[in-house]
């Protein structure tokens, strides 16, 4: 998908190595894991579960010590539960739960959420390093994380209502936004999550 | 709040980039040429998106173009859009595989609508952008003309209300007019547009300098304005056309530092 391909090929520029692979053993033996996310929840779990996928993520980042990095879907993949396509439990790497943009949430605002929009981060350091404190990135989705009761690294975007733009908490990372499609301050934050 | 766009939109036919005017197409160059002499990756710092349209007269060759837009994309960091002569999901398939996150869909709009719901149930409706090009035909009266602007498909008006229903994502809206005589965008055309059409607009055709493109974008309909013309913003032209948008006129445009910009910051970002 075009995702995987400018994925790739933003981590190539920033002169790092990328394989795709859908083999649990490999995903167990990278230090660094980014999951993208391509269809819906409830498949995009279906599918994890049916490849053994699912094992291995958990088991890379919480007993390994891998990296993730959940982008777009994949940053939602990583939450409790969803609700696209019927009612889903993910991968719990973050304790909370993923929900349609309500017309009354978003207010005069257009669902699907696309475009660039402003993300506010509560600390400049780790995934946020040489960010400014308001910084643009490229969304394109229809469901959202918010922000409550989480600890970490925190960066929120309004969009009538405030939600969860990205997240850092020890070694599990997530975007709602596209950082291959967010010029270099997209190309900043893969920096950061690689070194 | 949600930022408001600027589209360069590339012409491609069987090798080459064109220029169009009204729809007559002229050679420009190849992707080396582009390179060389547009400097095209230091151009795709200074879009929000771009969009990569296979306008072949002839016979299409996809697999061809599937080449040029890996080619053209690999170091660009930016939503990206491709079509010209999609008629089948494989095709559409084909594109995304390329660098493409979105599909640009013309004629199908008016003689396929299913290959409109194959592509948004597989993908997503986020995933398909509408194209319409539109001639004035008289007092207002705008017709829709299809296969490249050959093929005089009925009135602008009729259309919106049936392509609102339609899962699309965004509208591309591009006047025949206009197209690449930069004298500035049709606005007219946005009044045709239906309450219920509620994604959001692109406008295209006719812009020549930046205050076409301010023009546009003042335009509350307006969601995202694109230019064709390789030569209204040759060199710098679009990172100053771009700057003076943000800066002179406060548009409420995305902001990023060039890579340049970044490494005189003396952060490692290549």
């Amino acid at each position: 998908m075009g995702n995987l391909w400018s994925v790739q090929s933003a981590i190539k520029y920033l002169g790092g190595t990328s394989i795709i692979s859908s083999d649990p053993e490999k995903v167990l033996q990278s230090p660094f894991l980014i999951l993208p996310g391509v269809g819906s929840f409830h498949k995009a779990m279906v599918t994890l579960r049916e490849t053994g996928l699912n094992q291995a993520i958990i088991e890379a980042v919480r007993k390994k010590g891998s990296k993730i990095l959940g982008i777009c879907l994949g940053m939602q993949l990583l939450g409790s539960y969803g609700t696209e396509d019927g009612d889903t439990e993910g991968l719990s790497l973050i304790p909370n739960r993923v929900d349609k943009f309500t017309s009354q949430e978003v207010k005069n605002n257009k669902i699907p959420h696309i475009g660039f929009n402003g993300v506010e981060v509560n600390q400049r350091k780790g995934l946020f390093l040489n960010l400014s404190v308001k910084t643009d990135f490229y969304f394109v989705h229809s469901y959202k994380m918010l922000k409550e009761n989480l600890n970490g690294r925190i960066g929120i975007c309004n969009y009538g209502i405030d939600f969860l733009a990205a997240f850092e908490f020890e070694n599990v990372c997530g975007t709602q936004f596209h950082p291959e499609k967010s010029q270099t301050n997209g190309l900043l934050l893969l920096n950061n999550f690689l070194s | 709040m949600l930022k408001k766009r600027v589209i360069f939109t590339l012409l491609y036919d069987n090798g080459s980039f064109m220029l169009s005017r009204n729809f007559r197409l002229q050679k420009v160059g190849d992707l080396a040429w582009l390179e060389k002499n547009y400097n095209f990756s230091r151009v795709a710092f200074s879009i929000d998106e771009l969009i990569v349209l296979d306008v072949s007269r002839g016979e299409r060759n996809i697999d061809r173009f599937c080449e040029n837009l890996k080619a053209l994309t690999k170091g660009c960091f930016v939503p990206i859009a491709a079509g010209g002569g999609i008629r089948s999901l494989q095709h559409a398939f084909a594109l995304l595989r390329s660098g493409a996150d979105k599909i640009v869909i013309n004629t199908p709009l008016f003689n396929d609508s299913s290959l409109i719901l194959d592509i948004a149930s597989k993908f997503g409706q986020q995933c398909v952008v509408a194209s319409i090009d539109a001639k004035l035909i008289s007092n207002s009266d705008y017709e829709i003309f299809a296969e490249n602007g050959s093929k005089n498909i009925g009135k602008l008006n009729k259309w919106f209300e049936k392509i609102s229903e339609y899962a699309i994502g965004e509208l591309y809206l591009n006047s025949i007019d206009r197209d690449g005589t930069g004298q500035g965008y049709d606005l007219c055309m946005l009044s045709h547009i239906p309450q219920t059409l509620s994604v959001p607009i692109i406008l295209a055709g006719g812009a020549g300098n930046f205050h076409h493109l301010a023009e546009g974008l003042s335009d509350p309909r307006v969601d995202a304005v694109a230019t064709a013309h390789l030569f209204n913003f040759v060199g710098d032209g679009l990172e100053v056309a771009r700057r003076k948008l943000l800066e002179v006129q406060k548009f409420n445009l995305a902001t990023w530092d060039h890579p340049r910009d970044i490494e005189r910051r003396g952060i490692s970002c290549n």
